[in-house]
């Protein structure tokens, strides 16, 4: 291919990922969601620079200089960096395809996205952070050279992190499990690099003497990202062309559960067969199934920090919430998007005699019965005696008896039918105003009411309270879920014609 | 230009989705592959289009194997489902987009789109629509007329009657008849409508789990009446 072709097409293609960025459901279609990432971002934006000062003088007065500690850290930054790339970056192998039948050569579309991913604005993100730092810990120190030295280094290392990333999140589209290996890595490089020889701290050491070096301006440590990013833009390539095959034939394994396997929910008569339905549709649907592996993975790194790290000990506030936060992060994604899944078939549950009432009935117990995966968790907490008991069941009878109810509204207002094969990240932008309310109410209301309830009386009292509002709640679930299903019959027409217009 | 397979099978599991020894389609020559549901139409195009890896064998179009080059694209044009559209372009965006990546002046694609003025029926451009909000039968003709519009001498089309309402399906008829007269390029269309295959095409091919049963020209006596025989037996 010559250069002014390649231009050319580098040129389209680049063009064409920008519009995708500005054009993608989650910002084109939906006003709210729009003005709450801008409002997540603006947030995070003014807390990392106020971070970014904040670390340059209060780290003045230690042993190392603050720039010391920022870079001797690296990994931790390199940690949450990869945390946060789960929310929007895609896969080349994902974006190639409707490129596939053009006359544009595979390994050429395949350099240029992998190439711009180097370029990015995701990679700068973190910058809200360094830039303050840097003019306030490395200009004294360093001057301006420094300064841009610094952030060039960081930038580089994003970008190899970056690469990185991709190469596991193209495993997990596979296998949601590939993603304990990353997460084993950066286990290991912190618990040997900082915690095993706590006098020889070598990754702290390292990263500090890397961190210098890049102020210094040292060209080796720059080939050294450059060289790791090299090595892993091909180890990409190489996945990804392999990978493109998969994407076009929607190659994806799925876990069967045979029809003997859940026998035991036949004594539940129709109730049962829609248990075995929600079962089937967690188990073989991307976004449901994706939904409940991220639930699973939240709540065990919460329960894991808040019962082997002092980070939350003598924090009440944050006792509270991760205990609440366990039992409800799972259900508001879920229930969240109650019926959207349903919208794909509503026409047959309507077909038949109150089997919208059977199916919320299902849809409950069924949340109850996944109430067992944070109970379990919470028991880690509960053993090294971070918290009691009581504590831990009234969070679970409360979300099952005050939670769920809550969020069982949305089972009337919803009306937007999800793509059960789409990958979680697009169908996440079809979520509306309600539910961006009802979700974001479930998490912190129950927090605010429970840290009332301790501040007014104690611990125990606030835990009985909320016990017992808990257990009536859920004894009352007939009631209620009648109620919900009365209403959703009354505006039966508008959902379901919002079901249809929404089927992709 | 002509397209040559050979020896490709192609099996998922344990169900062989594809097994053809040799099969030729002429330069010029207009071809309707028929069969059931899971005969292997779709599969046959997705493995010539290189969208799947064979077990074995290879196809070639123009002589060049199209799973080791990727030349054949130049002059090949294919439309298989809504997935492969950009579908967060305007049909305008897209057609664009399809004409620089062709080196196509945009007057001579001004001068094209108008040739299909009357398949769109005033319902795809000039209406500042996304194509992922566009409905099923515009998305297909806004597929269709992107695989036409660089004037490919192979065409290929899976299923391109669905979605369209019976006055397109008509306008689709004309325009893959004078598209072939005036260009001479080969095309081959899968579809379930054996009347519109039987209308259009030269010769038609019957496919049965993924196998070649029968392949005969339009000018062959019993042709209507075999293939009808055929559905009827196998409904």
């Amino acid at each position: 291919m010559d250069f002014q072709r390649a231009r050319l097409l580098y040129k389209l293609v680049s063009k064409n990922q920008r519009i995708s960025t500005r054009r993608h459901p989650l910002m084109s279609q939906n006003k709210a969601m729009k003005i709450f990432i801008f409002l997540f971002l603006a947030f995070w934006a003014v807390y990392l620079i106020f971070f970014g000062v904040m670390f340059a003088f209060a780290l003045q007065e230690t042993n190392y200089e603050p720039f010391d500690w920022i870079n001797g850290g690296m990994v931790y930054f390199l940690l949450v960096d990869f945390g946060t790339r789960f929310i929007l970056q895609e896969t080349p192998a994902q974006e190639i395809k409707p490129y596939k039948l053009h006359p544009i050569p595979q390994n050429f579309l395949l350099n240029v996205f992998l190439m711009r991913m180097a370029l990015r604005g995701e990679n700068l993100f973190w910058f809200f952070f360094h830039v303050p730092f840097a003019l306030f810990a490395i200009v004294k120190f360093y001057g301006f050279i420094g300064f841009f030295g610094y952030l060039l280094g960081w930038w580089l290392m994003y970008v190899l992190n970056g690469y990185w990333y991709l190469i596991w999140r193209t495993k997990m589209q596979r296998n949601i499990l590939y993603l304990l290996i990353p997460a084993s890595v950066y286990f290991l490089l912190i618990y040997f690099g900082f915690f095993f020889d706590e006098q020889n701290k070598w990754l702290f050491k390292g990263s500090m003497i890397l961190g210098r070096a890049f102020c210094d301006m040292n060209v080796l440590a720059y080939l050294f990202p450059i060289a790791c990013s090299v090595v892993l833009f091909f180890v990409n390539r190489k996945m990804q062309r392999k990978c493109v095959y998969d994407e076009i034939a929607e190659v994806e394994r799925v876990t069967k559960v045979k029809s003997r396997e859940m026998h035991w929910l036949n004594r539940f008569g129709v109730i049962g067969e829609y248990m075995k339905l929600e079962i089937k549709s967690a188990m073989r649907n991307k976004v449901v199934r994706a939904q409940f592996m991220i639930g699973v993975i939240y709540m065990l790194l919460f329960c894991f920090v808040f019962a082997f790290t002092n980070i939350y000990d003598n924090q009440p506030f944050m006792k509270t919430f991760i205990c609440v936060y366990c039992f409800a992060c799972l259900c508001t994604m879920t229930l969240t998007s109650v019926m959207c899944a349903e919208g794909n078939y509503i026409d047959l549950l309507m077909s038949r005699k109150e089997s919208v009432l059977s199916l919320l009935k299902a849809k409950y117990y069924f949340n109850i019965l996944m109430i067992v995966f944070p109970m379990l968790f919470m028991l880690m907490p509960i053993m090294e005696g971070k918290i009691q008991l009581i504590e831990a069941l009234s969070c679970a009878f409360f979300a099952t008896g005050c939670i769920f109810p809550f969020l069982f509204q949305l089972a009337v207002y919803n009306k937007t039918t999800i793509n059960l094969n789409q990958k979680v990240i697009r169908s996440s932008g079809r979520n509306t105003k309600t539910q961006i309310i009802f979700s974001l109410a479930a998490l912190l209301l129950p927090v605010v009411l429970m840290y009332i309830l301790v501040l007014c009386f104690n611990d125990l009292v606030a835990a009985w309270l909320m016990l017992g509002l808990g257990i009536i709640g859920t004894l009352a679930s007939p009631l209620w879920l009648r109620n919900i299903y009365h209403r959703f019959m009354l505006r039966r027409y508008i959902n379901m014609e919002g079901f249809r217009d929404t089927r992709s | 230009m002509e397209l040559t397979i050979d020896n490709i099978r192609k099996t998922f599991g344990e169900k062989v989705a594809l097994d053809v020894n040799h099969y030729v389609v002429h330069s010029g020559e207009i071809v309707g592959l028929v069969g059931n549901n899971g005969a292997g139409k779709t599969t046959l195009f997705r493995v010539v289009l290189d969208l799947i890896k064979p077990d074995s064998g290879i196809a070639r179009i123009g002589g060049v194997p199209t799973a080791h080059s990727e030349e054949w694209k130049e002059h090949t044009g294919a439309y298989v489902d809504t997935g492969f559209l950009i579908d967060y372009l305007t049909p305008e965006e897209y057609f664009d987009f399809i004409a620089k990546v062709s080196n196509i002046r945009k007057d001579v694609l001004h001068e094209r789109l108008q040739q299909f003025e009357h398949f769109m029926n005033g319902e795809v451009m000039g209406r500042n629509t996304l194509i992922r909000n566009l409905s099923a039968g515009n998305k297909q003709k806004v597929g269709i007329i992107g695989a036409m519009l660089h004037y490919p001498q192979l065409l290929l089309l899976d299923e391109p009657f669905n979605f369209l309402d019976p006055s397109s399906q008509h306008a689709m008829k004309y325009l893959l008849e004078s598209y072939n007269r005036e260009t001479g390029a080969t095309i081959i269309v899968s579809s379930h409508n054996l009347a519109h295959t039987l209308d259009i095409c030269t010769r038609v091919t019957l496919l049965e789990h993924g196998k070649i049963i029968k392949d005969h020209d339009k000018d062959y006596a019993n042709l209507i009446d075999e293939i009808q025989e055929y559905f009827i037996h196998n409904s």
